[in-house]
């Protein structure tokens, strides 16, 4: 069982360890007895369950289970305690066990509530605040039973819900004190100065656009979607002078995978102030990376994304061969983009598609009608590829993959979710079942290039309560903070730096770092065992643990989120900075 | 405090019919997208747990009979499971976010919650009106010894 279906497993069981006790104490309350008994049986068989299903959660990693072994275990083993030996006495009066079961409810109930609402890491005071609930909850329960508890025992209640209420929510509000990220500062021009040999415009506006042939409302750049498809080769000086023209939020331009100077990496309000209406900015950059990215806006970049701020960059090694087609989807208005296309092709022509995830969620590409294979991933080329039939892969949002085959006599389809997208002609095939590529085991595998790491940091991402400007949210969070409170991760330059990227939640997170390319060490303790993968958009799925790595050799402030750009936006967020 | 009782398990059965209609208008939205549960989400997430809370509070402060009171508090829980199993549904994908079989069954688990709740809020109407007005042939006496197993 993967890790994943463990964690939600484990959630079911604690829903009904809790609904168990509480059920059993109301049954209990109003004297069903039979019905409290098998209520209190079920609750204790599930809490048995619960110590194998967090057993295995901990051979996965401590990050999984730490506020259930910290919070939870005790809270359910006083539930036991309270609710368990009262069975002999059971024969008189069923209402008697009716406190002590309520009270095992409250207690499983509160351990539930700091799984879901807190999350990774456990701290004391989400443990002292659920002690005080409990303990109320319980006071209550008492008094509208109308059973008079022992004074030495209401007594020790009354001290210990208030003395847990103070220290809780002492620890609970008093700020961390975060480092703060020096946003706003003076943004420090890296242009290169070298005369520009690709010059484009790009003018961002509200536009109506079609797609299947339905018009609807769209911000685009130079009123397509997507925006222009932007070409270089490799020792170009790339300038693209970016315009505003209506876009009341704001715009920018990020070079997604393009690992250019920090100046022109395009984040609002860390690397340059988003572009107003009628304002303009100039990027310029030396395209000295081949491969195959993208732009999109970064200011509002959840809505920006999705209405249509975005557009293809291609930089070339040199002298195109072949067929070279780009395939940009994207989710406009609900539509798949682009359009389907047919393109024949003379047999034993090379091509190569490349294929870009411009959506927030995770797509599914498969190549009928031909072998290929992945030239390259993210913009950098494979080592070794072999050659795939009938295996679909599997695009994490913002990610890259170049496929390449020669073209054969029959027509062969791209499939996207099952629709076809780019054709060489008529194509019927049935892609459903087909296995997905692993890339970790692909190609041939090469040394790690680092023996030891200056840096690690660890990213445990889940979700929690949060409050962001005093409104209450179900943030997206990493190591329980969400942006802005996230400290950032400093290193220094020529650092050899390692994440190790934890999924606590349940769902996937496209992990997405600016300015640098991050080398795949392992996933779930497995190392990579294929070709080296250096990615900048990778999916780690709930319950995975990721290694990676890479030289701090870009000096800057750089974005490093979630690319399911509404978790960013739900404080899924956090800067790496040099120092 | 009883008056208030009674409009607070009204409002509350109302949230309840506006969280169908808002589950249809989220099923019936083309194209699909995120967005097209938002309203059954907004409400379900924190319009009906706060009114929950309020009639689970109402029905304390009302000195309801204890299984009235314990009958208010039951679609706080509910709402809880409700919102874990809605969760669970979403997650219940495989990588490339497509439906494992799992996802319908929790899904329809859902709305089958749904509908137990549902009923638990009328019956906590309905006490909540027996409470506030009896019926001149019931002396109080019977409010009384509702609060008794049948």
């Amino acid at each position: 069982m993967t890790t994943g279906s463990l964690l939600a497993v484990d959630l079911v069981l604690a829903v009904l360890v809790a609904a168990g006790w509480l059920g059993g104490g109301a049954a209990a309350a109003v004297r069903r007895r039979p019905l409290a008994l098998a209520l209190a049986a079920v609750a204790l068989l599930a809490t048995l369950a619960r110590a194998i299903t967090i057993t295995a959660l901990a051979r996965a990693g401590w990050w999984f289970v730490a506020e259930k072994v910290l919070v939870a275990a005790p809270l359910s083993l006083a539930a036991v305690a309270a609710a368990g030996p009262r069975w002999r006495s059971v024969a008189g009066d069923i209402r008697s066990v009716a406190v002590p079961l309520l009270f095992a409810g409250y207690a499983t109930s509160g351990a539930l509530f700091v799984t879901v609402l807190h999350g990774y890491p456990a701290s004391v005071g989400a443990g002292l605040l659920t002690v005080a609930g409990v303990v109320t909850a319980t006071a209550v329960s008492w008094r509208a039973l109308g059973v008079r508890p022992p004074r030495v025992l209401s007594r020790v209640a009354l001290v210990v819900a208030v003395g847990a209420v103070v220290t809780g929510t002492g620890l609970t509000v008093v700020p961390n004190a975060t480092p703060v990220v020096p946003h706003d500062h003076a943004y420090r021009d890296e242009r290169t100065t070298d005369e520009p040999t690709r010059r484009f415009t790009l003018t961002a506006g509200t536009a109506t656009v079609s797609v299947s042939g339905r018009d609807v409302a769209a911000w685009a750049f130079n009123a397509q979607v997507p925006g222009p498809e932007l070409t270089a080769t490799v020792g170009d000086v790339v300038e693209v002078t970016l315009r505003n023209r209506d876009i009341g939020r704001g715009v920018t331009l990020h070079w997604h995978g393009y690992d250019v100077p920090n100046s022109q990496d395009g984040v609002p309000g860390v690397t340059q102030a988003a572009v107003r209406p009628g304002q303009e900015f100039v990027y310029r950059f030396r395209a000295d990376q081949a491969g195959t990215y993208w732009y999109h806006t970064h200011a509002v970049s959840d809505v920006g994304v999705r209405m249509g701020l975005y557009g293809v960059l291609v930089v070339h090694p040199g002298p195109m061969v072949g067929l070279d087609a780009t395939i940009p989807v994207h989710t406009l208005a609900g539509r798949p983009l682009p359009d389907a296309r047919v393109e024949p092709v003379a047999a034993g022509t090379p091509v190569r598609l490349r294929l870009i995830n411009t959506d927030s969620t995770t797509h599914r590409y498969a190549l009928a009608g031909t072998a290929f294979r992945v030239a390259a991933i993210d913009g950098s080329d494979l080592r070794g590829p072999t050659s795939l039939v009938d295996t679909a892969v599997l695009i994490p949002a913002g990610g890259r993959y170049d496929l390449v085959f020669d073209a054969p006599e029959t027509p062969a389809a791209l499939f996207v979710d099952g629709r076809a997208v780019y054709s060489t002609g008529p194509v019927s095939a049935a892609t459903g079942d087909w296995p997905v590529l692993d890339p970790l085991g692909y190609g041939a595998a090469a040394a790690v290039p680092w023996s030891r790491f200056d840096r690690t940091f660890t990213l445990v991402l889940d979700r929690g309560l949060d409050l962001h400007d005093l409104l209450p949210r179900y943030a997206h969070t990493v190591n329980g903070a969400a942006d802005p409170d996230i400290p950032p991760q400093v290193v220094r330059l020529g650092d050899v730096v390692r994440f190790t990227i934890v999924n606590r939640s349940a769902i996937v997170h496209p992990w997405h770092l600016h300015g640098h390319h991050v080398l795949v060490l392992s996933r779930d303790r497995r190392p990579a065992a294929g070709s080296p993968l250096w990615l900048d958009s990778f999916d780690v799925r709930p319950g995975e643990v990721w290694e990676v790595a890479f030289r701090a050799d870009n000096p800057g402030v750089w974005a490093n989120h979630c690319h399911n750009l509404a978790h960013a936006d739900a404080g899924m967020t956090m800067h790496l900075m040099y120092s | 405090m009883r008056k208030a009782f009674v409009i607070s398990s009204a409002l509350l059965l109302v949230s309840f019919v506006l969280q169908f209609l808002f589950a249809a208008v989220g099923g019936f939205t083309r194209p699909w997208g995120d967005d097209a549960y938002a309203l059954h989400s907004i409400n379900g997430m924190a319009v009906i747990p706060a009114l929950s809370l309020l009639t689970a509070l109402c029905a304390a402060l009302a000195r309801a009979p204890g299984r009235l009171i314990g009958l208010a508090l039951l679609p706080i829980g509910l709402v809880v499971v409700q919102a874990l199993l809605a969760m669970l549904a979403n997650a219940a994908t495989d990588a490339a976010g497509v439906s494992t079989p799992l996802g319908p069954i929790i899904g329809g688990l859902h709305a089958l919650n749904g509908i137990i709740a549902v009923h638990v809020v009328v019956a906590v109407l309905r006490g909540a009106r027996k409470l506030s007005d009896p019926e001149p042939a019931d002396s109080t006496g019977d409010v009384v010894r509702s609060g008794e197993p049948a």
